[in-house]
C-alpha cells in the first residue's frame, strides 16, 4: 500500500532510473581523463615529430658531433649536451651540499620560532620567476665574478685547472652557480620534507642514549630520509636540466667547445641553443629540424630523470608509511 | 610462574652486584670521556650548517633587495599607463606588458581550472591503473621543461595559424594543469574521511557525494592549487617567446602577438639602452611582487585549509 511505495527497494528503484539521467557527469570525467592523455601524447608528437630530417640525414653521429654552422648546414648536439652536463654538475655540486645542510639546520638545531619563518622565506623565494634571477645574475653577479670570484678561483690548488684562461664575463660558470641558486630552495624545501618524516619517537629514542643533535642527525635521521634527500636531489636535477631563460642571460651563446677546456669559456647548453637560434630557422629547414632534435634529447633526458624522481618518491612514501 | 623471576637476584639497579657497578663505571667514564669530543663535533656541525643556511639566504636577499631597489626607480605613472617607447625617448611605459600578462593567463587559467578540476575528480572517483597512470603523467609534466611545452604549442597551434596571444595561454594551461590537478587531488583528500562516509550514509551516489561534499569542502584547497599554478605560469618566458613574442602597441586582440612582463625583460634586459634596462627592472619588480603576491595568499588559504580539517 501506501507504505510500500517508500519502501528501500522502491527508493532504490528510483534511484536507479535517475541514475539514467546522470550519465553525463561520468562521460564528462572520462572525456577529461581521455583529453588529458590526448594532450600528453601531443606534446611528445608536437616536439618529436619534425626533428626526423635532422636524425634521418645526420644519424645517430648527431648525438656526439660537436659541429654546429649554419654556413655548411653541420649539425650536432655534442657540444650542447657537453654544455648542459657542465652547467647541471656545478649547480648540483654547488646546491645539493648546501641544500642539505641548511635544511638540516633548519629542522635539527634551529629554534622553531627561527626555522618556521625562514622555511616559509625560502618556500616563498622558490616561486622567483628565473628570469628575474638571470637578470639579476647578469647585473649583479657577473661583474662580481669576472672582478673577484673567478680571479680567486684560479689561485686555489686543483680547482684551478678548471678555471684556465682568461675570464670574459658570460661563462659557463657564472651559469652554473647561478642555476645553484635557483634550485636551492626546491632543494631545501624537499629536503625538508623528507627530514621532517622521520619519527619524533626514533629521535628521541637517540637522544635519550646520549646522543648530541648531530649525533642524532648522522645515525638516525640521515638514514630515514635518504631516500627522501636523494628524490629531492633528482627532482632538484630535473629541474635544473631544463631551466633555459636564466642561463641565456648567462652562457655567453658559444656554439664550440674551446681549446683547452675551462669553465670561464662561454657556452650553450641544450635549452639556450633553442632560444637562440630558433627565430632565426624557417620551418621545414635543416636547422629547425636539429632544434627540435636538440628538444628531443632535453625531453629523454628531463624524462628518464623525473621518472627516477617520482619512483624514489612513492618508494619514500611507502617507507614513511610503514 | 613468576616466581622464579621475583626471587632471582634482581640486576640490581642499587649496584650491589660488583660486576654490575663496575660495568656502569666503565661506561660512565667513557661517556665522559667521549663527551667534550662529540660535544665540539655537534658545535663545529651546528657552526658549519648555520654558515651554510646564512649563504643560501645571502644571494635570494640581496636578490630581492636590488630587484626591489631598482624597480622602484623605474617607478612612475607613465610606467604603468604608456606603451614601450623607442629607445632614447622617454616617458615609455609597460601597461601593454601588464595588460598582456594579465589577459594570456587569465585565458590560461580559464582553460585550466575546469579542465584540471575534472581530470583531479577523475583520479579521486577511479582507482586503479588508469588513474595510477594519469597521475603519474601529470607528475612528468610537472618535470618537464617549460621550453619544450613552448615548442609544443609552436608545433601544434602556430605553425598552423601565427604568432597569437591564444597561443602563449594554450601553452600556459598546459604548464598550469599538472600543478592544478594534484593540488587540487590533494586537497580533495584532505577532506575528512566522515564526511566521505556521512554522504554515503545518507544514502547519497559517491559522485553526489564528491561534487556537494568533497569539492565544497575543498575550496580552499582548490583555490591555492590554481593560485600557485598561476604563480608558476606568471613568470614562465621560454614558452611565450615561442608563441606571443612579444610586441611593442597596446593589443587587445588575443589573435594577434601581445606583449607580456617576462618578454619585456628578457628583450630590454639584454640591450645597451639605459631606459629600456629600467623598464626591465621596473617589469622584474612587478613580476616578482605579483608572484609573491599569489605564493602568499595561496599558502594563506592552504593554512585556512589544515585548520579546518583539525
Amino acid at each position: 500500500m501506501d507504505v510500500k511505495e517508500d519502501s528501500p527497494r522502491q527508493l532504490l528503484e528510483q534511484r536507479r532510473s535517475s541514475r539514467s539521467r546522470l550519465r553525463g557527469y561520468p562521460l564528462l570525467l572520462w572525456a577529461a581523463a581521455t583529453f588529458f592523455v590526448v594532450v600528453l601524447a601531443a606534446i611528445i608528437e608536437g616536439i618529436v615529430s619534425q626533428s626526423g630530417q635532422a636524425f634521418h640525414h645526420f644519424g645517430l653521429s648527431f648525438l656526439w658531433s660537436t659541429s654546429w654552422n649554419t654556413v655548411t648546414n653541420q649539425y650536432g648536439a655534442g657540444a650542447f649536451i657537453l654544455g648542459t652536463l657542465v652547467v647541471t654538475a656545478i649547480a648540483m655540486l654547488i646546491a645539493v651540499p648546501v641544500g642539505r645542510a641548511t635544511a638540516s639546520f633548519l629542522t635539527e638545531m634551529c629554534p622553531r620560532r627561527i626555522a618556521t619563518p625562514l622555511g616559509i622565506g625560502i618556500d616563498l623565494i622558490a616561486a622567483v620567476p628565473s628570469i628575474v634571477i638571470g637578470l639579476w645574475g647578469l647585473y649583479v653577479l657577473q661583474p662580481v665574478f669576472l672582478r673577484d670570484v673567478e680571479p680567486f678561483m684560479q689561485k686555489i690548488p686543483v680547482i684551478k685547472f678548471f678555471f684556465k684562461g682568461a675570464a670574459e664575463g658570460p661563462s659557463l660558470f657564472l651559469a652554473g652557480f647561478v642555476l645553484a641558486i635557483m634550485i636551492i630552495p626546491t632543494m631545501v624545501a624537499l629536503s625538508r620534507t623528507a627530514l621532517s618524516g622521520v619519527g619524533v619517537l626514533d629521535r628521541e629514542a637517540a637522544m635519550a642514549l646520549g646522543a648530541t643533535p648531530w649525533q642524532v642527525i648522522r645515525k638516525v635521521v640521515v638514514p630515514g630520509a635518504n631516500s627522501g634527500i636523494l628524490a629531492a636531489a633528482t627532482l632538484a636535477l630535473g629541474r635544473a636540466l631544463g631551466e633555459t631563460i636564466a642561463i641565456t642571460f648567462l652562457i655567453g651563446n658559444s656554439t664550440r667547445i674551446a681549446h683547452p677546456f675551462s669553465l670561464l669559456n662561454p657556452g650553450d647548453t641544450l635549452g639556450s641553443i633553442i632560444v637562440f637560434n630558433f627565430g632565426e630557422s624557417e620551418p621545414g629547414t635543416l636547422l629547425r629540424s636539429s632544434l627540435l632534435a636538440l628538444a628531443v634529447i632535453l625531453l629523454v633526458i628531463t624524462l628518464l630523470v623525473n621518472i627516477g624522481g617520482r619512483l624514489l618518491v612513492r618508494k619514500n612514501r611507502q617507507f614513511t608509511l610503514l | 610462574m613468576s616466581t622464579d623471576l621475583l626471587e632471582a637476584p634482581a640486576p640490581s639497579p642499587s649496584g650491589k652486584d660488583p660486576a654490575v657497578a663496575e660495568r656502569r663505571t666503565m661506561i660512565q667514564s667513557s661517556a665522559r670521556h667521549t663527551l667534550k669530543r662529540r660535544r665540539s663535533v655537534a658545535l663545529a656541525i651546528r657552526i658549519l650548517f648555520g654558515t651554510c643556511t646564512v649563504l643560501t639566504l645571502i644571494p635570494l636577499i640581496a636578490l630581492i633587495a636590488y630587484v626591489t631597489k631598482r624597480g622602484i626607480d623605474a617607478m612612475s605613472v607613465a610606467f604603468f599607463t604608456h606603451t614601450p617607447t623607442p629607445e632614447g625617448v622617454s616617458g615609455g611605459g609597460i601597461s601593454n606588458a601588464i595588460v598582456g600578462s594579465l589577459i594570456i593567463n587569465g585565458m590560461a587559467l580559464v582553460i585550466a581550472m575546469p579542465f584540471g578540476l575534472l581530470v583531479s575528480l577523475f583520479l579521486i572517483e577511479r582507482r586503479g591503473p588508469i588513474a595510477n597512470a594519469i597521475r603519474f603523467g601529470a607528475d612528468l609534466l610537472s618535470g618537464l621543461p617549460s621550453i619544450l611545452i613552448g615548442l609544443f604549442a609552436y608545433s601544434i597551434v602556430v605553425v598552423h595559424t601565427h604568432f597569437s596571444a591564444y597561443s602563449a595561454a594554450v601553452a600556459l594551461a598546459v604548464l598550469m594543469l599538472p600543478i592544478i590537478i594534484r593540488g587540487d587531488e590533494e586537497a580533495m583528500r584532505t577532506v575528512p574521511a566522515e564526511l566521505w562516509e556521512a554522504g554515503l550514509a545518507l544514502g547519497a551516489r559517491q559522485s553526489r557525494v564528491v561534487r556537494s561534499v568533497i569539492v565544497r569542502g575543498a575550496i580552499p584547497g582548490l583555490v591555492t592549487a590554481n593560485l600557485l599554478a598561476l604563480a608558476r605560469a606568471v613568470g614562465e618566458t621560454a614558452p611565450l617567446l615561442f608563441t606571443t613574442i612579444g610586441s611593442q602597441i597596446f593589443s587587445l586582440s588575443i589573435n594577434q602577438p601581445m606583449n607580456a612582463l617576462p618578454i619585456v625583460i628578457y628583450q630590454d634586459g639584454t640591450t645597451a639602452f639605459p631606459q629600456l634596462q629600467l623598464d626591465a627592472w621596473g617589469s622584474a619588480f612587478v613580476l616578482m611582487l605579483g608572484v609573491l603576491v599569489l605564493s602568499i595568499v595561496g599558502r594563506m588559504f592552504a593554512a585556512r585549509m589544515t585548520r579546518k580539517s583539525r
